[in-house]
């Protein structure tokens, strides 16, 4: 689009060259919550992907797993209802949830309006699950080390090249549902190689919340990505 | 949507970097977006539309918005890739690169105030 202010210039008009990023006021807050969790090395993940791609599922699967060998709470951004955190706190752990009152995603003020509610001195892994949709949540940063981003077979296998900016953004891509390959048309390595030619250093597992398949490699990578944090 | 939040923030965002008085006189808010930004100009030139009618002080500020192509700047030789479907590959020596030097900015560009 062409600049008609400099050219159309009338009266005295003073320009300020600004250049400030738009989001600067999210993430100020974003760098203040790394702060936070810096202190206590807790490790803060954001999780995110389309509607209903199996996120709380997940999480109910990894707090199963992993509940017993570390501290583990969710916080749950949903556009109206408890519904979600009601499903995770049914494996015994703390989840929270965050009523966005229709706003498409999270941002860092909501999750540092909350923070106070968690004992973060005694949280190894906090995870955030963000609204199911992946286009604003991917301009949003959490002030999370890691972002996981849950792509279902169910789903066609052309999302991240519709929606670069995600996983441009992300660290991990589940591929969720893979106990249904089976029966879609979807192929792994397809969106693998799109995703790789957005972000070549995005890390990808197949995963099933249904079979138990990749769970334990998912497992794995957290249980690392923990050790790391606490040095 | 997510362009309401984002016109929220741009005035958030210049009410923390001016004074009340500047603000007062403020004409214009240029913005310089990437199109890997998410932004739909169209979406948001209602959002920002929709911002004045309960926020009547900055009724006569204009917004621009002027949209960004995707770049990459190869960490290896050095070659500027203008990124085509996505593929963020150098165009020169065909290593992947996720430098990305333009297209995904959200920025407040330039703001013009009356003297
Ligand atoms: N076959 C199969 N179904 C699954 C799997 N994981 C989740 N589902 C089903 O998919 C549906 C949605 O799962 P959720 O875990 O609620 O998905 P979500 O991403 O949290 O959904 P939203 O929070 O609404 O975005 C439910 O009916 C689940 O039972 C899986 O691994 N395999
Ligand atoms: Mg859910
Ligand atoms: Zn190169």
């Amino acid at each position: 689009m062409v600049d008609k202010s400099t050219k159309a210039a009338r009266g005295t008009v003073q320009c300020e060259n600004t250049n400030i990023n738009l989001l600067k006021a999210n993430d100020f807050v974003a760098d203040i919550i790394k702060k936070e969790m810096a202190k206590t090395g807790t490790l803060l993940i954001n999780v995110t992907s389309s509607a209903g791609s199996g996120k709380t599922t997940l999480m109910q699967k990894t707090a199963e797993k992993l509940k017993d060998k570390i501290k583990i709470a969710v916080m749950v951004g949903d556009l109206e209802t408890e519904r979600d955190a009601d499903r995770i706190r049914e494996t015994g752990i703390q989840a929270l949830q965050i009523v966005t009152g229709g706003i498409c995603h999270l941002e860092a003020q909501m999750i540092h309006q909350v923070l106070d509610q968690f004992d973060l001195e005694n949280i190894d892994l906090l995870f955030i699950e963000n609204v199911g949709n992946l286009v604003c949540p991917s301009s949003f940063d959490l002030g999370e080390d890691y972002r996981v981003t849950l792509m279902a077979t169910t789903e066609g296998d052309d999302k991240p090249k519709k929606y670069p900016k995600m996983f441009l953004t992300s660290d991990m891509m589940l591929v969720s549902k893979a106990d249904l390959l089976p029966y879609v048309p979807f192929s792994v390595e397809a969106v693998t190689k799109d995703a790789q030619e957005v972000n070549h250093e995005l890390e990808v597992i197949q995963i099933s919340s249904l079979s138990d398949e990749g769970v334990d490699e998912w497992c794995d990578w957290l249980l690392e990505k923990i050790k790391q944090k606490k040095g | 949507m997510h362009e309401t939040s984002i016109v929220n923030s741009i005035f958030r965002t210049l009410e923390q970097e001016f004074e009340v008085e500047k603000l007062n006189n403020m004409k214009a808010i240029h913005l310089k977006v990437g199109i890997l930004s998410n932004i739909e100009p169209r979406l948001l030139y209602n959002a920002y539309e929709a911002f004045h009618m309960t926020n009547p002080i900055y009724q006569k500020v204009k917004l621009e918005i002027e949209m960004t192509e995707l770049k990459i700047k190869c960490e290896i030789c050095e070659h500027i890739t203008n990124v085509k479907n996505y593929r963020f590959i150098c165009d020169n020596c065909k290593k992947p690169s996720k430098n990305v030097i333009q297209g995904e900015e959200m920025l407040i560009h330039k703001v013009e105030f009356d003297d």
